[in-house]
């Protein structure tokens, strides 16, 4: 049972153990073998399209994850949209990747409306009972990588947003390892509170299917909720850091839900000591396994073992099996312990590219070495330590943002003359944003407020907007995070 | 009754994804229409505690409770008696 399509797995196990589940989300449950043929009937229309490309408009949920494996089934390509992205983010995603066909579900199709779903040639919409209605069809040639089976955006809000191509041995090979170091098997059942949609939701649902296991799907929105959900027989919980932050909240429910979890793993951003510290306080036989990746890379690259999750909490640990990281210098040659340069990274989980985009595909994958753009160390121990990213985004919550292309953005639609963006911390995000505005006479900040509020997720929303007179420069000239969150600092010291 | 919820519509409309024109009916979804999301509703629970001086247990941080509207009126004449 190797080198498989993930879907391939599910039949595997509708024949073992049909009667085992699969999912669960409320008070809903599917076996593998219903789950198997529900797969089957939603991919029929599909089979006739020849390794074409299929956007997946779904919430979160037991049917995104039917949508999904009907297309991985019907040999198709999946590109799933983060339906929590604004419409304004999704139509750009829409636009970069190409995609003429969609497949929705009943809630979606409602919600965005009809004019929404125009421009698609195929559009499928699909009931929670698996019925479907397929409301155009259109099979057209596409050519894409005989290999590419997913199409994963990383966190692109504003700008060009880039999406990595995961072929099946990508998606296999990274659920192995993640297997392989949480231990998981038949009997565990994983919390998936985070979205599918994004690499880290994705995994978890790809390694517990392969193991047989299951996942019960809910959301963070509702805390009761999330604390039942685990409190349900939960095994492995997955968050990342603002999850267990939020969670920790609530530290006598924290207790209560988790005295049964096995392991509580994370990813997304660093965890530091101190919610480490809490969750042991109240859950002291939880294993704590923090785990570091990117969507290029399907999703892990590297783990703290639980046993060093106290002394090496402050690194990513070292490599998960399958996968070798090193750090090169500017010429791409490996360099010695506590010499930072660029955190580089091979395996079968490494993408085939950036979707249409070669040029970056080349700056990204350079001699089969993924440039993972993470500054970092190695430590005598093999153990890797990050010292922050070459260029200058910044963790927001799970997002990976560009200050730059946030700026550019606010910058074209409002009138104003500079604008620039200030990591701040956040209480549960980690980080958010505060906005330095250098105003012209029409600037309004409170429509530059409804404009953020419009066009930006909401947790790029900006705490504050102060206004400024001046470039905040560094030495040598140059616009850096560092200069601003400088002239930041001294904005706040002289109000 | 009806203070109350204006109340909360402005605090929406300030603070999420609504637009100044949306339509919101009493029972819509907040969390499936995409008008809030799980930090989101911490922030709003923290103003509402603040704003009527209340404590929300966490057992109340249910869809029931948050996720409409109306949910949200309710539960604030019922914690506020």
């Amino acid at each position: 049972m190797k080198k498989m399509r993930i879907d391939a797995y599910i039949t595997e196990y509708a024949r073992k153990t049909p009667q085992n589940i699969a999912l669960e989300e409320g008070k809903n449950s599917i076996t593998y073998g219903c789950l198997d043929k529900d797969v089957s009937i939603i991919a029929s229309p599909l089979m006739d399209f020849r390794h074409c490309r299929f956007a997946i408009l779904a919430e979160s949920g037991i049917l995104y994850v039917k949508l999904l494996m009907a297309v991985y089934r019907s040999a198709n390509i999946a590109i799933p949209l983060p339906i929590e992205f604004p419409k304004f983010s999704l139509e750009l995603i829409l636009d970069a990747a190409n995609v003429t066909n969609i497949i929705t579900t009943n809630t979606q199709y409602s919600r965005f409306g009809e004019s929404f779903f125009e421009h698609f040639k195929t559009v499928i919409v699909v009931s929670n009972d698996s019925s479907l209605k397929t409301l155009r069809k259109s099979i057209e040639t596409e050519f894409n990588n005989p290999k590419l089976r997913l199409v994963m955006y990383t966190s692109g809000t504003t700008g060009t947003p880039k999406g990595a191509m995961l072929s099946d041995i990508n998606l296999v090979a990274n659920a192995e390892s993640i297997i392989e170091i949480l231990g998981i098997n038949s009997n565990d059942k994983a919390a998936l509170v985070i979205s599918p949609h994004h690499a880290f939701g994705n995994s978890i649902i790809n390694s517990h299917i392969m193991a047989g296991g299951s996942v019960s799907i809910g959301s963070m929105n509702f805390v009761n909720s999330v604390f039942n959900l685990v409190g349900s027989g939960v095994s492995i919980f997955y968050g990342v850091p603002s999850t267990y932050r939020i969670l920790l909240r609530y530290p006598d429910r924290f207790e209560e839900a988790f005295i049964n979890v096995r392991t509580a793993a994370s990813a997304g951003g660093g965890m530091d000591k101190g919610i480490v510290k809490e969750i042991l306080r109240l859950a002291p036989n939880l294993k704590i396994l923090p785990m570091y990746g990117q969507t290029e890379a399907t999703a892990r690259l590297a783990y703290i073992p639980t046993e060093d999750v106290d002394k090496f909490i402050d690194t990513i640990g070292k490599a998960i099996p399958g996968v070798t990281l090193d750090v090169f210098d500017s010429e791409c040659r490996p360099v010695e312990p506590n010499i930072t340069g660029e955190l580089v990274a091979r395996g079968d989980n490494i993408m085939l590219g950036y979707l249409d985009d070669d040029i970056a595909t080349h700056k990204k994958i350079i001699d089969g070495w993924l440039y993972t753009g993470d500054l970092a160390q190695k430590l005598p121990d093999g153990y890797i330590r990050l010292l922050g990213r070459k260029d200058d985004l910044i963790k927001i919550g799970d997002h990976r943002v560009n200050p730059r292309e946030i700026e550019r953005h606010l910058e074209e639609n409002n009138k104003v003359s500079k604008v620039f963006v200030v990591p701040v911390s956040h209480e549960l995000m980690g980080t958010a944003i505060s906005l330095l505005v250098i105003p012209t006479e029409e600037t309004k900040v409170d429509e530059l407020f409804a404009f953020c509020r419009k066009s930006l997720p909401g947790y790029l929303c900006p705490r504050e907007i102060l206004l400024i007179d001046h470039l905040p420069l560094s030495e040598n000239g140059k616009i850096s995070n560092r200069s601003i969150i400088e002239e930041y600092k001294h904005v706040k010291a002289s109000v | 009754m009806e203070q109350i919820k204006n109340v909360i519509v402005d605090y929406l409309k300030a603070n999420s994804f609504m637009d100044k024109n949306t339509q919101l009916d009493d029972t819509d979804s907040l969390t499936q229409n995409g008008i809030i999301d799980s930090i989101g509703l911490l922030e709003l629970m923290d103003y509402i505690s603040e704003k009527y001086s209340i404590e929300i247990p966490e057992e109340m941080l249910t869809p029931e409770n948050f996720d409409s509207l109306q949910g949200i009126t309710n539960m604030i004449n019922r914690l506020a008696k």
